[in-house]
């Protein structure tokens, strides 16, 4: 028996291209007698550099291939594969069609939403291609990132990286949509951990995780200037250490930015997930509090608060031409002046509830079914400064870098932890705190939301690891926002 | 030998002949995955994926290069070849790299493949998962949600050095969320089962257990925050250990002093009655008998008789450290997560759940946590959720269900603080990574609870 659909002989001499694939697979779907059927072909090309204390902890280069067929036949039915070749398109198609049979042994009719068709393509804006940029060159300036943050013994860890990702896709739909899809993304960033024998820190920049990501070429990564922020990142780090623990109690919060859009993704980004609300994920992801019944009727948040998904937004991680099920990228409002107003949702979602198509089924990679994701959740600029909010601050903390980050599976209860804190008495910014964490129930929280920075100092971030679906998936999202002050929250959780 | 062995093995010798590195490491993972996913009774996704992953290590002396593809064009596999000779070639050196490893005997064969699960059909999945929906229809519940996912995954390694490796796995999974009166009250429940062959899910029970939980779970009641003694069900024990072994149990955490683990060798930091180790070779178990590098993966006692005792290595950490080896705990290199233990297990003890319950005054029932995170990995503190199934216990009997209750705890010292340990350990897939944990439950004393939900 040799290997399923990977027979050696016949892969060593070629597979065909790209763009016949995609045509002989969605000939194959139109001449089958199925309710609906989509195609997605997508070759995905990645570039990870990591530096640690003066060495390369990985270079690796990836490429990947392959496609993934939706039907409705009776039920839903998906099936992916990175076979290449004609006869390995047929098996695709005659695998999820058996999938979708077996699955009408408990489903119902399945309605999708109309939508308008296409034929179009679309290309990420981008001046300089990330691939394209010598290697030794990207190298050389992440080492030299790391000599610039090697300033204390107390840092046990310097990293720093660059990440690229570009894809070719290709969707077709059985009901005549066409699309071609080009997309560069673009990130990096530099972190420290710290440590005096007795306690840890961390600090990083311009975010943890890999620092920020954004839907850019090279000229993204260059612009972040984490040289220049190497130094001041790693002493911040050691001064940590000797940093006070952060205090108990009640009082007025200031997001910065980076925060601030993980506030936006785990408290209204999930949430407003119409798969979610409808209990699609209910063994998994979890649901929502943010049910239908409640649409144009929850006072989510203060009559500041304007919270949008927006995958038209230039740069964002989130922003494309289509999603992937072939539904042309457009803004939607999720908090209008505080209240609930809209859903992301897909087509099938959308039908069910009558709501509208939101343009936000994205699949990782070519592997994995489409699911309803976030694009870019953002939350509107207002009309203060941040140095106007801190001014008017009395008693406060203002939070930078996500550090811990933790929500009920409904939504509500969340407690986050970030890399510092700065603590704010009489206008002021007085002095560095360690351990900040805060803690709230999202829709008080939101209601407390009495300032928001204006589109100066707006920002759009990337995240690049959003998890979600079983097999799991995780997805590149942005989240656009301002730093922003929320009013009598709880901070300093737990025993330290 | 299976087909596709032969060709992974006639891959691995033309790449090393086209080879110009020094070294060189070709690691080839091969997975079919299916799975129906279930919610508002009615199966709203079932998948099947298929794919491979190709990758390879070229080394210059100290300086190491990784590409990979998903493809066997043979243009394909030489250009990722290039690529990962470029990229090596490019590079300082790194001291502590001390090459890719060397052939070592194999002491465990063990194989957990299982024809009928790598089999198993949309129709088969299907089937059990209808029984699952008409169960709970028979007892009132409407809603059920889950997911069934049967899977097959093989893995070859061989490098320049004389080490060829392949082993396939089998495994299946189920798990069922019973939601009673989702209109309105909404009572949760939660069953889970997992085992290389197929035959051996019992979807009749996870379904029951689910169901019987959900109706147990209506009028859930809020309580005052603070301290209590909680018994924690084996799905919640798990979670704790994921955590600990993220925050704690690899050998480059203690290198870079991010460990909970680090200083503390030969101390008692738990209970005496702790034993935590990694151990793919146990009966209960599922996983390769050997790490992404073709290392042989040893036993490790971590955590023995309640004595930091060891961590795990992959070859780079142990490279670093004088007179040590790779005790086998690789991820596919390069990764900045490895090594890591993927195979842990903890020892059981003498109680039954039952017992725990009945010895409680006062305490709280956990079925499962939800989305724990470190609050400070070194400190060992983790915060995280209750959900699907939380109730009071007082005086020895369960109660009335709980809303949801978040914690926010030193988890060294919640493991000194273990009243009782169960007698049964459940085992679990991990999701993420092709990692199982077994774990059974713990009554555990002054569990520190911060914050509750409205449900």
């Amino acid at each position: 028996m040799r290997a399923n659909i990977f027979i050696l002989e016949r892969c060593l001499y070629g597979g065909a291209n790209m763009r016949e694939l995609f045509e002989f697979g969605i000939d194959e779907l139109e001449k089958k007698d199925i309710q609906y059927g989509d195609i997605r072909l997508s070759e995905i090309n990645t570039e990870v550099i990591n530096v640690k204390n003066g060495t390369v902890e990985a270079i690796k280069s990836s490429e990947s291939k392959g496609y993934g067929i939706r039907v409705i036949d009776g039920g839903w039915g998906f099936a992916s594969s990175a076979d290449l070749t004609e006869q390995g398109i047929k098996k695709t198609i005659k695998r999820a069609r058996k999938i979708a049979r077996a699955s009408s042994k408990a489903s119902e009719p399945i309605e999708l939403k109309e939508v308008d068709i296409h034929q179009d393509s679309y290309t990420t804006p981008y001046k300089k291609d990330p691939f394209k940029i010598d290697l030794e060159e990207k190298l050389d300036y992440l080492m030299d990132v790391d000599e610039r943050m090697d300033i204390d013994e107390k840092i046990k860890v310097r990293k720093c990286n660059f990440n690229a990702w570009k894809t070719k896709k290709f969707f077709a739909s059985t009901e005549g949509t066409r699309i071609e899809q080009d997309l560069i993304k673009t990130g990096g960033g530099l972190g420290v951990n710290v440590s005096d024998g007795e306690d840890t820190q961390t600090r990083s920049y311009p975010n943890s995780f890999g620092g920020d990501y954004n839907s850019r070429g090279y000229e993204f990564f260059e612009n972040l200037e984490i040289l220049k922020h190497a130094e001041e990142t790693a002493q911040e780090g050691v001064d940590l250490l000797d940093a006070e623990q952060c205090p108990e109690g009640e009082m007025d919060i200031i997001l910065n930015t980076n925060q601030l859009a993980l506030q936006v993704h785990e408290s209204c980004g999930h949430p407003t997930e119409l798969d979610r609300a409808l209990g699609t994920e209910a063994s998994y992801a979890g649901t929502s509090f943010m049910t239908p019944d409640k649409l144009n009727d929850l006072r989510y948040g203060s009559d500041i608060v304007n919270i949008v998904s927006d995958p038209t937004a230039e740069g964002g991680l989130g922003t494309f031409g289509y999603d992937d099920e072939g539904v042309k990228a457009k803004k939607v409002d999720l908090i209008k002046d505080g209240m609930f107003e809209g859903y992301q949702a897909s087509r099938e979602g959308a039908a069910k509830v009558g709501t509208e198509v939101s343009g936000s089924m994205r699949a990782d990679g070519w592997k994995n079914l489409p699911l309803v994701r976030m694009t870019n959740i953002n939350l509107e600029p207002g009309d203060w400064s941040k140095k106007e909010i801190i001014e008017e601050t009395d008693k406060g903390i203002i939070f930078d870098g996500i550090k811990s980050w933790s929500i009920d599976d409904k939504r509500l209860n969340f407690q986050f932890g970030t890399e510092a804190g700065y603590l704010v008495e009489g206008g002021e910014v007085t002095k560095l705190i360690k351990n900040p964490t805060y803690t709230g129930i999202t829709y008080e929280f939101w209601r407390n939301c009495d300032a928001i920075a204006g589109k100066e100092e707006w920002i759009l971030h990337g995240v690049p690891n959003c998890g979600k679906g079983e097999p799991p998936q995780t997805m590149q999202v942005g989240h656009g926002c301002a730093p922003s002050r929320f009013r009598d929250i709880r901070v300093g959780v737990g025993k330290w | 030998m299976v087909g596709y062995e032969q060709d992974f093995e006639k891959i691995s010798e033309k790449l090393e002949k086209e080879a110009k590195a020094d070294e060189i490491e070709v690691r080839i993972i091969k997975s079919d995955t299916a799975l129906t996913r279930y919610a508002n009774s009615q199966i709203h996704q079932n998948i099947g994926q298929e794919d491979l992953d190709v990758s390879i290590r070229a080394v210059f002396s100290n300086k190491t290069g990784a590409a990979s593809t998903n493809s066997l064009e043979l243009d394909s596999l030489k250009r990722c070849l290039s690529k990962a000779e470029k990229i090596a070639k490019y590079q300082e050196g790194d001291p502590d790299f001390k090459g890719l490893p060397k052939p070592k005997e194999q002491k465990n064969v063990k194989e957990n493949y299982v024809k009928d699960t790598a089999k198993f059909t949309p129709d088969k999945r299907a089937q059990k998962v209808k029984e699952i929906i008409e169960m709970a229809g028979n007892e009132g519940i409407d809603r059920v949600y889950g997911a069934f996912k049967t899977e097959s995954q093989s893995l070859f390694v061989a490098n320049s050095n004389g080490v060829k490796k392949f082993s396939r796995f089998t495994s299946s999974n189920l798990t069922t969320t019973a939601i009673a009166d989702w209109d309105k009250d909404q009572g949760f429940g939660w069953g889970e089962t997992c085992s290389a062959d197929v035959k051996d899910i019992d979807h009749i029970e996870v379904g029951r257990t689910a169901i019987e939980k959900g109706l147990n779970n209506l009028n859930t009641e809020k309580i005052e925050l603070g301290e209590y003694d909680v018994v924690l069900e084996p799905l919640a024990v798990q979670s704790i250990l994921m955590y600990m072994d993220m925050m704690g149990f690899s050998a480059k955490k203690v290198q870079e002093e991010r460990s909970f683990m680090k200083g503390k060798f030969g101390e008692q930091i738990m209970d005496e009655r702790v034993n935590i180790y990694d151990d793919v070779s146990d009966p209960d178990m599922i996983g390769y008998p050997f790490d992404y590098e073709g290392v042989p993966k040893e036993r490790v006692d971590i955590i023995k008789n309640g004595v930091a005792n060891e961590v795990v290595y992959d070859s780079y950490t142990a490279g670093r450290e004088d007179d040590k080896e790779s005790t086998g705990h690789a991820l596919p290199m390069p990764s900045p997560m490895s090594p890591l233990a993927m195979n842990l297990l903890m020892d059981t003890g003498d109680y039954s759940q039952e017992e725990m319950v009945e010895e409680t005054d006062k305490g709280i029932l956990v079925t499962r946590f939800n989305y724990c995170r470190p609050v400070h990995p070194v400190k060992g503190i983790l915060t995280g959720l209750t959900r699907d199934g939380t109730w009071l216990i007082e005086d020895g009997e369960i109660r009335h269900p709980l809303k949801n209750l978040r914690f926010t705890q030193n988890l060294i010292e919640a493991f000194n603080n273990i009243e009782g340990i169960g007698e049964k350990r459940k085992l679990f897939a991990m999701g993420y990574y092709p990692a199982y944990f077994a774990a059974p439950a713990l009554k555990i004393n002054d569990f520190n609870f911060t914050g509750t939900t409205e449900f």
